[in-house]
């Protein structure tokens, strides 16, 4: 089965720390994915829980399908399922971009770490100390590098204010042609750590509105749905 | 370039440093003991999520299952 770790789990592997309960996957809603999903979550013994149902189109239009796995050793696990994510491509796209780690002779295929923050762009608290944390690690990890790629995902992603100046200063070039993308770089290029700390937080808030905004007809149609299936049983 | 101990503090920097297979080791232990001391799978409350349901969690409380409990009170 093609899918990708994302969520909570996936944070943990790249630098951030999450105590998060459950497992959620990005997957490519194809049938024959869906089938090797169908079966796999047999294997666990996983129910499917709330709405909506395990059905391609729902995947398809954005929703998540849960599921609690009740196979003994992953009991009580609960696993979240989408294949579309807002400000995200297609999962073509992201497997190509994916991350393979190995560990304890397993390897696990992880979203990668700029599609990752994307995906963290919500309306919820709990992910944007989360997206610092993500870029800070990144940051830790790779601070001696001269990798262009690497500095345009730090000028683009980077919300520690001192980190994104230090950035900023030391590759003006890579910074000003980014102007026009991010604009708040610019207080970050003069070393206005107040006014960046600002324009931060508005840019959170824009982006916490988009999300709220793309999930409101999804929501309305998670109503509905739990509409109906309480109906029978009221 | 930045001192990160001094930006983020000791645990950060050296949680930072890890690598993920070691990041995952120490997750899954910190698992351990969170289960052995009687943690729950069940998911917390999140209103802000788009996929709460304030009526399932209602519904889940009153069942005596998860939800946060009092375990001991702080002396403030």
């Amino acid at each position: 089965m093609r899918s990708l770790l994302m969520g909570g789990q996936a944070c943990v592997l790249y630098g951030a720390a999450e105590f998060s309960r459950d497992t959620d996957i990005v997957t490519v809603a194809d049938a024959e994915n869906l089938r090797r999903l169908q079966a796999a979550v047999e294997e666990l013994r996983a129910d499917r829980i709330a709405v909506p149902p395990f059905e391609r189109h729902f995947l398809d239009a954005g929703h998540a399908v849960h599921f609690r796995c009740q196979l003994p050793g992953a009991e009580g696990i609960r696993l979240d399922v989408m294949s579309k994510i807002r400000g995200l491509p297609d999962f073509t796209v992201l497997w190509d971009r994916r991350t393979t780690l190995e560990t304890t002779g397993e390897t696990i295929d992880v979203l990668s770490l700029p599609d990752l923050v994307v995906a963290k762009k919500t309306q919820r608290d709990k992910d944007w100390p989360m997206i610092t944390r993500l870029v800070e690690a990144h940051y830790a990890q790779h601070f001696d590098t001269t990798d262009e790629n690497v500095i345009r995902f730090w000028l683009r992603e980077l919300r520690s204010p001192a980190i994104l100046i230090d950035v900023a200063l030391s590759s003006p070039k890579v910074c000003q042609s980014l102007f026009h993308e991010r604009p708040l770089l610019q207080h970050a290029a003069a070393g206005s750590e107040e006014l960046l700390r600002v324009a931060l937080r508005e840019e959170e808030n824009a982006e916490r509105e988009a999300d709220r905004h793309y999930w409101a007809p999804l929501k309305s149609e998670l109503e509905q749905l739990r509409r109906e299936h309480r109906r029978p049983r009221e | 370039m930045i001192d990160m101990r001094l930006l983020v503090g000791e645990e950060w920097a050296e949680w930072y440093s890890m690598t993920p297979a070691q990041r995952l080791e120490e997750s899954s232990k910190l698992w351990q003991t969170y289960l052995e001391l009687g943690g729950t799978l069940d998911p917390e409350p999140d209103p802000q999520s788009p996929f709460y349901d304030p009526e399932e969690w209602r519904a889940f409380t009153a069942h005596g299952r998860a939800g946060v409990r009092l375990v001991r009170r702080g002396g403030i």
